[in-house]
């Protein structure tokens, strides 16, 4: 492992990455489920979501705890925590659009672009799992970086054009217009992050070659 | 990768007896290069219509596009590959039949369209996978 190469790696850090790695696959899961339950309209998997980001909080503490408690060399702490925080923030977005889909009647215009969305984010996610296994190894990310930003690319595609549609849409009352512009932004919003993820794996894996 | 991976599924589309002018309009207005045809719905007659043909066909030869249909510059049959063929079987069919854009249908129904700048996406994705490295 390239990071066991180039810094004082032991069962403390060896603990931190394999949890890093787990908190990842986690959100993988957790994005297939969501893009599932969309697909299948299954709510009782998308409940399942809801619990996973709080598995995800869990994981989250007790990395960040380990990582202060002692593991790696106190310049890297920071980027490593940060990069632990923009994946729980990714958690916070897929569970917070899981309450909103649970809470609202999507329109039958708007559900195949959006179960496309909720396909790339999973897609995006599996990205980022390697992305991360190749910091690991110490491979270039240029690749896998470029690939993020090209599914979140599509993913804005995708989105003005559902926003166009919803703008069409007749709202019954204030909240159920709420609700759903706040589920699609939500679910557009995933790419986001998960592409800020990305970009500060590349910003650790700068910093560790130079 | 399957092609319904990559595709895009928002596709803009014009009845064969509009104008030049309104498709010019509506490719204008979505930023895009293409439009399916409908010649005729009910028997899945459809045809495409691209930023060349327009330029091609009619701006280059001095027509007026307001008195030119959509019908007699769109191209048919359209070309589709089945939703779940892989990517790489698609450049050797643009190839062949001279096009930069392959719809994609199941059931006889159309749904979705990869472009050349989709390929090109899709053969990114598939190195940073790690899949397969040409």
């Amino acid at each position: 492992m390239f990071l066991k190469k180039i810094l004082s790696y032991g069962k403390q850090e060896e603990k931190v990455l394999e949890k890093i790695e787990k908190h990842v696959k986690l959100l993988c899961f957790a994005c297939d489920s969501f893009h599932i339950a969309m697909a299948k309209d299954d709510r009782s998997l998308m409940r399942e979501v809801i619990d996973l980001e709080r598995e995800g909080d869990t994981l989250r503490r007790e990395i960040i705890s380990t990582i202060y408690a002692g593991a790696f060399l106190p310049y890297l702490r920071p980027d490593l925590s940060r990069f632990v925080e923009i994946v729980d923030r990714v958690f916070d977005s897929l569970e917070d659009t899981a309450f909103n889909y649970l809470d609202v009647q999507l329109p039958e215009q708007i559900i195949d672009e959006c179960v496309r969305v909720a396909f790339l984010n999973d897609k995006m996610c599996e990205m980022l799992a390697l992305t991360f296994e190749a910091l690991l190894e110490g491979e270039d990310l240029r690749e896998k970086a470029l690939a993020i930003r090209i599914y979140e690319k599509k993913i804005d595609d995708i989105k003005f054009s559902i926003i166009k549609d919803i703008r069409r849409l007749p709202v019954d009352n204030f909240w159920e217009g709420r609700i759903l512009a706040e589920f699609v932004s939500g679910l557009t919003a995933i790419s986001d992050t998960i592409e800020d993820a990305s970009d500060h794996l590349q910003i650790i894996h700068g910093g560790l070659r130079s | 990768m399957r092609v319904d991976e990559f595709m895009t599924t928002r596709i803009e589309s014009i009845d064969a007896d509009h104008t030049v002018y309104d498709a010019i309009e509506r490719m204008v207005d979505r930023r895009i290069r293409s439009l399916l045809v409908n010649f005729s719905e009910k028997d899945k007659d459809y045809g495409v219509i691209t930023a060349r043909d327009v330029v091609f066909k009619v701006l280059a030869r001095g027509a007026n596009p307001k008195e030119t249909r959509v019908s007699t510059i769109a191209s048919k049959p359209i070309v589709c590959v089945d939703r779940e063929a892989d990517v790489t079987d698609v450049p050797p069919l643009m190839e062949k039949s001279h096009i930069a854009r392959v719809f994609v249908c199941e059931d006889n129904k159309i749904v979705g369209v990869v472009s050349l700048l989709d390929l090109m996406a899709a053969s990114l994705i598939i190195r940073a996978r790690g899949d397969h490295v040409p």
